[in-house]
């Protein structure tokens, strides 16, 4: 059986509330919702904003198959994969990865293991925009 | 016949366009679509080591043949999350 998934790349800002409130009507023993958010200092620089662009047929195609993974791997009832585009201001949420299960291990093994792989293979990219005016593209090479 | 060339992020910002269409030979491959739009932008050679292709939202690569209609995305490494 397939898991219940919560697939989407939209422009709308991302709140959690929604988020574990689907997920908590799988009535069982533990719910992870992890946000991702633009962060304000990467090493020297200092970033105003984020923006985002995804292949969005093919993003979802690709986050659909890592939760079906995921529900391979792991004993887990309903995973959410939330992918914001367009402008992320600093603090504010890019993703969010939520998973529930009857037990919290399975809930916190399978939304680590989510996230580090929509980095991987989701057609999803990351513009910096720093505060000094210059703009950057992120993603140099293939991780895999 | 034509494909159409799908652009993101800074490929999309190279060539000016999201969306190029192109005319190929019957028979034409990935490989085929790429050099053709090299020799119109040479800088996209700066990405080729780096450039992964998917034909109709499907991982592919360079040796894919490709038929009429076909929509081939160019991608560079992701960086999302």
């Amino acid at each position: 059986m397939s898991v219940q998934h919560w697939i989407d790349i939209s422009a709308s800002e991302l709140t959690p509330d929604p988020v574990w409130k689907w997920l908590a009507e799988s009535e069982g023993g533990g719910i992870t919702v992890f946000l991702g958010t633009t962060r304000r200092i990467t090493g020297d620089r200092e970033t105003e904003q984020l923006s985002y662009e995804a292949h969005e047929s093919m993003a979802r195609k690709e986050m659909i198959r890592l939760a079906e993974e995921a529900a391979a791997r792991w004993d887990i009832m309903r995973v959410a994969m939330l992918h914001r585009t367009g402008v992320v201001p600093v603090s504010h949420a890019s993703v969010i990865i939520g998973v529930a299960s009857a037990h919290r291990s399975e809930a916190f093994e399978a939304s680590r293991w989510l996230i580090d792989e929509l980095k991987v293979s989701v057609p999803i990219w990351k513009k910096e925009h720093f505060t000094d005016g210059t703009t950057e593209w992120q993603g140099d090479q293939w991780s895999r | 016949m034509t494909v159409t060339v799908r652009l993101f992020a800074a490929l999309r910002e190279l060539l000016g366009s999201s969306s190029i269409a192109c005319e190929l030979e019957p028979g034409s491959r990935v490989a085929d679509l790429i050099e053709r739009l090299t020799e119109a932008e040479p800088d996209l050679e700066a990405f080729d080591p780096v450039l992964r292709v998917a034909v109709n939202d499907a991982w592919s690569d360079r040796d894919t043949v490709l038929a009429d209609g076909d929509e081939v995305a160019l991608l560079t490494p992701v960086s999302g999350g």
